[in-house]
């Protein structure tokens, strides 16, 4: 476990983002982003494709490697060097747009992999954890399913439950309903709606604006590489200022 | 016909040679399982050694790999037996055949076991990282029991394919299954053995086959 140096703590913030850049060769896709994220807070990130919101989500836990700049999450700094990157990811939890599921294991074995491998529990732990978090996503009657026997909704449940069952600090979606057809979307917004209800910190890049309306505590707009504005659902995405965000918003409404 | 009984089918006539086919017989399956049981995970490891991409390993692992997939197994079996004392290494018929063979077998292995690792979507790994895995636990966990799956209808064919070159160690005077039945056959001047060598050797490969069309089901998951 990486010290508990406590940078960045004060006022509860429990993600801070702090110069960060990140580059491909030599092209800069991520100019200096400066964020932070309270403890129990939804930030929902939104901005045009190619406009560095997943990027910036995962540098958080360095799935992509900053460029530069530094990164806190608990009070612990991810970009740190020597850090034990595989115990701070485990406090990170993901949910991918591309779902991510093991096809060789069902539902339940998705989830028990890392309560056994990185927690350590024992098998029977680590089930009756991974089923309690299936039955959070309604899927605890699914447990035994592989996920080529599951929807895409179901599978990007499963996708939650996986990373909300190592109990998490905060909980980064990438797109979560991206991949999905239409009319499985809905369930996956409930999860995550429960998800906050439970008092999660949580940062979610998606376009599904009315989520993002009625769910975030603020949004962030980003646009090539950088935050333009960021607000209350209402400044960013109902009134927004900026001509923009106005054209974006504009765009979406469907 | 009668003809063709008589020279092809007359088993009375090999009384006299059964111990030694079966001698030979059994040097040939021994020699099979140990190509495979040496060349297989030797290739695997080379594909997990290579995907720590450590740059002057990996180009010594691309030599090896393009050297012995090119190189005709005969070449190397003789070189093995003749070329190896030179350097010190005296290796008797049978190892140097087996040996020649089973990195012949982990070349090719290797190249299956990487294209499967190559398949397997890079979000396994995202998702197997994210959770705090480290990159060997992802890879034993998550990855390589995909890889297997994928990997065994190649692997398959490739395994049996250079077993079949254990018929090459007659040339260094492994009594295998060949080298034994067409000796005889020159003895008895009648190629009856060579049917009983042809028969002995899909006796051998057949439920090999059927072997790995089982570990395909056991690894097996449903997919869309």
């Amino acid at each position: 476990m990486a010290a508990q140096n406590n940078i960045g703590m004060d006022g509860g913030d429990l993600v801070v983002i702090h110069g960060l850049h990140k580059s491909y060769g030599t092209v800069e896709v991520l100019h200096g982003i400066n964020l932070t994220v309270k403890k129990g807070e939804a930030v929902v990130i939104v901005g045009s494709s190619g406009s560095g919101k997943s990027t910036c989500l995962r540098c958080i836990n360095r799935l992509e490697e900053p460029t530069s700049g530094r990164i806190i999450v608990g009070g612990d700094e991810i970009t740190g060097k020597n850090v034990d990157l595989n115990a701070l990811r485990r406090r990170i939890g993901m949910v991918f747009q591309s779902i991510n599921l093991y096809p060789h294991k069902t539902a339940l074995g998705n989830v028990t992999l890392a309560l056994r491998k990185v927690v350590g529990l024992s098998k029977a732990e680590a089930s009756e954890k991974a089923l309690k978090y299936l039955e959070l996503v309604g899927l605890g009657h699914k447990a035994d399913s592989y996920p080529a026997q599951l929807s895409g909704g179901q599978q990007q449940r499963v996708g939650i439950a996986r990373a909300m069952a190592l109990e998490p600090q905060v909980m980064l979606f990438d797109e979560p309903t991206s991949a999905l057809d239409p009319e499985l979307v809905g369930e996956v917004l409930n999860v995550m709606v429960r998800t906050k209800d439970m008092g999660m910190t949580m940062i979610v890049v998606t376009h599904e604006m009315q989520f993002a309306r009625e769910v975030a505590d603020r949004v962030v707009f980003m646009e090539k590489g950088t935050i333009l504005a960021q607000g209350t659902p209402e400044e960013i995405l109902v009134s927004p200022q900026n001509p923009r965000i106005r054209e974006f918003v504009t765009r979406t409404k469907s | 016909m009668d003809q063709i009984v008589r020279y092809f089918f007359d088993f009375p006539l090999m009384a006299d040679y059964w111990p030694d086919i079966l001698r030979g017989f059994l040097i040939t399956v021994e020699m099979s399982v140990l190509t495979v049981v040496v060349g297989i995970p030797l290739g695997l490891l080379i594909a997990i050694i290579r995907l720590y991409g450590i740059k002057p390993l990996n180009a010594l692992i691309i030599f090896y790999i393009d050297f012995f997939r090119s190189i005709p197994q005969l070449v190397l079996i003789v070189l093995a037996y003749f070329a190896l004392p030179y350097f010190g290494l005296v290796l008797d018929p049978f190892t140097a055949t087996v040996c020649a063979l089973a990195v012949v077998l982990s070349a090719f292995a290797e190249e299956i076991f990487w294209a499967g690792i190559n398949a397997v979507h890079k979000g396994q790994w995202e998702a197997g990282r994210s959770t705090g895995l480290s990159f060997t636990q992802t890879l034993a966990y998550i990855i390589l029991p995909q890889v297997v799956r994928i990997s065994i209808p190649p692997l398959t064919n490739r395994a049996i394919g250079i077993s079949k070159g254990t018929t090459l160690g007659s040339v260094v005077a492994v009594p295998e299954l060949l080298n034994v039945t067409s000796s005889i056959q020159s003895n008895v001047a009648n190629p009856t053995a060579l049917t009983v060598g042809a028969l002995l050797f899909l006796a051998l490969f057949l439920p090999f086959v059927r072997f790995t069309r089982w570990l395909e089901q056991a690894y097996a998951h449903p997919r869309s």
